[in-house]
């Protein structure tokens, strides 16, 4: 049997299995089609601290010298670091070197424009062609540019959102603070940043070794020394990073994950008391949000899923935030990235001007039960799907930008295939569990009756 | 044409043409997969091209399983020194030599420190050719690119050879041209521990190559001026990385390449008879020599991995080519400048005479040196054409390497050059115009598709 290819090149970017497909040719070839794409100037790079980072970073460093670029190499640091120096040193772009929440294995390349934004897919699928037709600039060697390397990066970072946020009153009592930085990119920043804002912290998995502690997603199910850290340390909130440090999980005082939807909410409870404005998230985000956005009197901007379609649509809007479902929070007065420095330093700014408990705070307004599911389904038959579902569900509300979301009296759902595999996602919200489990559960069997027949 | 040459001696290119950082990376990981992994020394010299090739390097090597050790910018023959050093398995020194600025190379050295041999090159092209090399999963990978400097372990191996105090003691006064080359970091430094006065010239890394790279007399008109402004006792010219010597008489007169192996020669053989090894286009002045003082010559093909293997072989006193490469077995059994330059110091200094004095007693003879650019699909059978002309002649060709004929009154040698697309024609006579009567005839023997002579 054929073993299951890796290699996903597409829009977002490049990644695959160090080792196997991720070879240091393909890496190159990459970095000299962005590099031939937006022509010689200056380039940021930063990497997070898998064990294949070094590799991929002298590949792609040979890569863009070929082409006559220059490189700021940032060293190891989170995505949203690198996008911050882009816009900082009014580059031309940058690369992060990191495969997010993929295991140890993998690694990946993405590409960040001059405005510190990932590649639009316009934008991507032109550089898509130059990689493919491999005619690439390159440059004499009399012609070439050099590598600067710099240690300051996530300093700026950090000296930047202190500049718009503040730290915490020093009045307050110090909130204690429990970090996991899953051994990734925010290790060492984090903690740092924790200290700047006046937090007390206790860190644990700040060894950026590449080594995974526990799987990268911040998903409930992967925080249970966090969880249990919170507890121990009688710590005011626990933080969950990613590798590449953009995504962001808080888990209560009482030791419990509120799951990275409420992320975003509570980051957007004191952004909007801060300065209300325009929201922007995607379609499948929670309604809390939309509840919170009610409450300040704010507009509500929903988009197609992708981190690119939410900061375009900021950018349109003038929002105040946005961000994503999965623990995504931007904040465009520091960084139009999804930031997890940022989501913290907002979120304990919430909590001192409060004086309230996580938990406390998650009363303040109305919460809903999202449940997901997925279904096997041959990527030809996944249109009928979702024609079944705007015809049987006609009578509703129907956006179906990106899928087919139906808003029912008592919440919504979302059925929507997938980029990357034949499967078919289910995703519904309501007040209860049981209104959630109930939509879901019969989409559900209309789905697979669909399928079958 | 697009000058690309991959062959035994490794691969060299222009850069921003044929040497792309795809076919660099296809090559050390080719070097890694053949080296099995290991410590590998990565070196490079002064080319503005340096630090894309030098990324393109490491990606190779750490893709491929390597730990790397970067020496930065250093001679070859500093590098090849190291391997042992640093109880490393090989090394790659990214330079051209003495090729122009636009060129780069890989010279691939082994776990001994010498060049790969001929059947080791083909070995290790072949192993390019299929294209399968190791692939290090995550959990292997090497992390981190470690750094060493191994000039000073140079200079201390130098000093152990020669007669420091006795060169000390005649106090010399030596100008030197580093061509902005990597003995920019050597040279001046092991000239001053000799004791010598050293006007340095052309010592900056950071510039481009003031002239060509290559010593010989038509590059050495500013290292003359300089020797006769500063009443200096002698001249040294450098090549970019270290292997190749030239020198000016401190009259200021700038000597013939095929000088510098024979001046080396005379100074050994007058206190330690025994065998000079050298290859079969070099000057047969060495045969003079070695006939003086009662030793033997021995001839190979042209490439610095024969003269080493010989040298082991013949348990030899000194090898070195007509292009200015001396070896100096005590040092180690390949070409490096320095030790070239330490043994011709000594050699005045034990001797107390002038430079100018020893020239005058080597023999003196005539030699042309023209080289033809041909077509890479013609060149072999040009040769065979020219091979064949001379039989008809009745003439015997010695095949060691290329054609090489002896005629009454002198001898020819022709050959496809290891490093570019040219025939290289050289010829030695008594006197100039025998030596351009025998050109002549050779030219005639090339074919008449040989033009632009």
């Amino acid at each position: 049997m054929r073993a299951i290819p890796t290699l996903k090149i597409s829009i977002s970017g490049v990644r695959g299995v160090i080792g196997e497909s991720l070879t240091p040719e393909l890496l190159t070839r990459f970095a000299q089609a962005f590099g031939t794409y937006v022509g010689p100037g200056t380039l940021v790079i930063g990497r997070d601290p898998r064990t294949s980072g070094e590799m991929v970073k002298q590949a792609v460093i040979g890569g863009l010298l070929s082409a006559g670029c220059r490189i700021l190499d940032i060293g190891i640091c989170p995505v949203p670091t690198v996008q911050l120096l882009v816009r900082h040193h009014r580059a031309r772009g940058g690369i992060a070197l990191t495969a997010s929440h993929n295991p140890a294995e993998w690694n990946a390349l993405k590409f960040i424009d001059a405005n510190g934004l990932f590649l639009s897919s316009g934008n991507a699928r032109e550089m898509l062609d130059i990689y493919h037709q491999g005619d690439y600039t390159r440059v004499a060697g009399a012609e070439m540019r050099g590598v600067e390397e710099t240690s300051g990066a996530t300093d700026l970072h950090i000296e930047k959102i202190l500049e718009t946020l503040r730290p915490l009153p020093a009045s307050q009592k110090k909130l204690r603070v429990v970090l996991d930085a899953c051994n990734g990119a925010g290790s060492l920043v984090g903690p740092k940043l924790l200290n700047a804002l006046g937090a007390t912290v206790i860190s644990i998995n700040v060894t950026p070794n590449g080594l995974f502690p526990r799987p990268a997603e911040p998903l409930p199910e992967n925080l249970a020394a966090l969880c249990e850290a919170v507890l121990e340390n009688q710590a005011d909130i626990g933080f969950a990073q990613d590798m590449d440090a953009d995504r962001l999980a808080v888990v209560s005082e009482k030791g419990k994950p509120i799951g990275e939807d409420y992320t975003l909410v509570l980051a957007a409870l004191y952004a909007l008391g801060r300065e209300p404005g325009p929201v922007v998230a995607n379609l499948s985000t929670t309604s809390s949000l939309e509840a919170i956005a009610k409450q300040f009197s704010c507009p509500l901007f929903l988009t197609k899923i992708g981190e690119v379609n939410v900061t375009e649509e900021m950018q349109k809007q003038k929002a105040v935030i946005g961000g994503e479902g999965n623990g995504g929070v931007i904040y465009p007065r520091i960084n139009f990235a999804r930031d997890s420095l940022v989501g913290m330093a907002l979120i304990l700014h919430l909590l001192t001007e409060t004086g309230s408990r996580v938990t406390d705070l998650l009363e303040t307004f109305p919460r809903f039960s999202m449940i997901k599911e997925k279904i096997v389904c041959p990527s030809n038959q996944i249109a009928s799907v979702l024609k079944m579902i705007r015809r049987d569900y006609a009578a509703y509300r129907i956006d179906d930008r990106d899928g087919v979301k139906v808003m029912m009296p008592n919440g919504w759902f979302l059925v929507r295939g997938s980029n990357t595999e034949p499967i078919v996602r289910v995703i519904a919200e309501a007040e209860t569990e049981q209104d959630a489990r109930d939509l879901l559960v019969s989409v559900y069997h209309k789905v697979k009756e669909c399928i079958s027949r | 044409m697009k000058p690309l040459k991959i062959g035994i001696t490794g691969v060299r290119g222009i850069v921003g043409e044929t040497l792309t950082p795809e076919v660099v990376i296809a090559f050390s990981g080719a070097f890694g997969t053949y080296m099995e992994g290991g410590r590998i020394l990565v070196g490079r010299d002064t080319r503005a091209s340096g630090p894309m090739v030098r990324a393109a390097v490491m990606a190779g090597l750490l893709a491929s399983g390597c730990e790397v050790i970067d020496l930065g910018i250093c001679p070859t023959p500093s590098l090849q020194l190291a391997v042992s050093w640093l109880s490393a398995n090989g090394g790659i020194s990214i330079t051209a030599g003495h090729n122009p600025v636009p060129w780069n190379a890989l010279k691939f050295v082994r776990s001994d420190g010498l060049y790969l041999n001929s059947m080791q090159g083909e070995e290790l092209l072949d192993i390019f050719h299929q294209g399968d090399f190791t692939r290090a999963t995550w959990d292997r990978i090497c992390r981190e690119i470690q750094y060493q400097d191994p000039i000073e372990h140079h200079i201390e191996r130098l000093k152990h050879v020669f007669d420091v105090e006795a060169i000390k003691a005649r106090g010399l006064k030596v100008a030197v041209d580093c061509c902005n080359g990597a003995c920019s970091r050597l040279i001046p430094r092991w000239l001053q521990e000799l004791g010598c006065e050293v006007l340095a010239i052309n010592n900056d890394l950071a510039s481009p190559f003031p002239h060509s790279p290559e010593p010989k007399p038509e590059t050495m008109a500013q290292l003359s001026a300089v020797v006769k402004a500063g009443h200096a006792d002698i001249g040294f010219a450098h090549d970019a990385d270290g292997e190749r010597l030239g020198i000016v008489t401190e009259s200021g007169q700038p000597l013939s390449e095929e000088l510098t192996l024979a001046m080396a020669a005379r100074i050994r053989l007058a206190c330690k008879p025994g065998t000079v090894v050298t290859n079969v286009s070099t000057s047969s002045a060495i045969d003079r020599i070695a006939a003086e003082f009662g030793g033997a010559v021995v001839r190979t093909q042209v490439g610095q991995a024969y003269i080493s293997e010989a040298i082991i072989e013949h348990n030899a006193i000194l090898g070195g080519e007509g292009s200015g490469g001396v070896t100096v077995p005590e040092v180690q059994l390949t070409h490096d400048s320095a030790a070239a330059a330490g043994l011709i110091l000594e050699g005045l200094a034990l001797a107390g005479r002038r430079v100018s004095e020893v020239v005058q007693e080597l023999p003196s003879l005539a030699m042309i040196k023209r080289n033809l650019a041909v077509e890479p699909n013609r060149l072999y059978s040009m040769l065979q054409a020219f091979r064949m002309a001379v039989e008809r002649e009745g003439l015997t060709c010695d095949l060691t390497d290329g054609i090489r004929v002896v005629l009454q009154d002198g001898w020819i040698h022709v050959r496809a050059s290891n490093t570019e697309s040219m025939i290289r024609l050289i010829v030695e006579a008594d006197n100039a115009t025998d030596a351009n009567r025998l050109a002549d005839w050779a030219r005639d023997r090339l074919t008449n598709q040989a033009r632009g002579w």
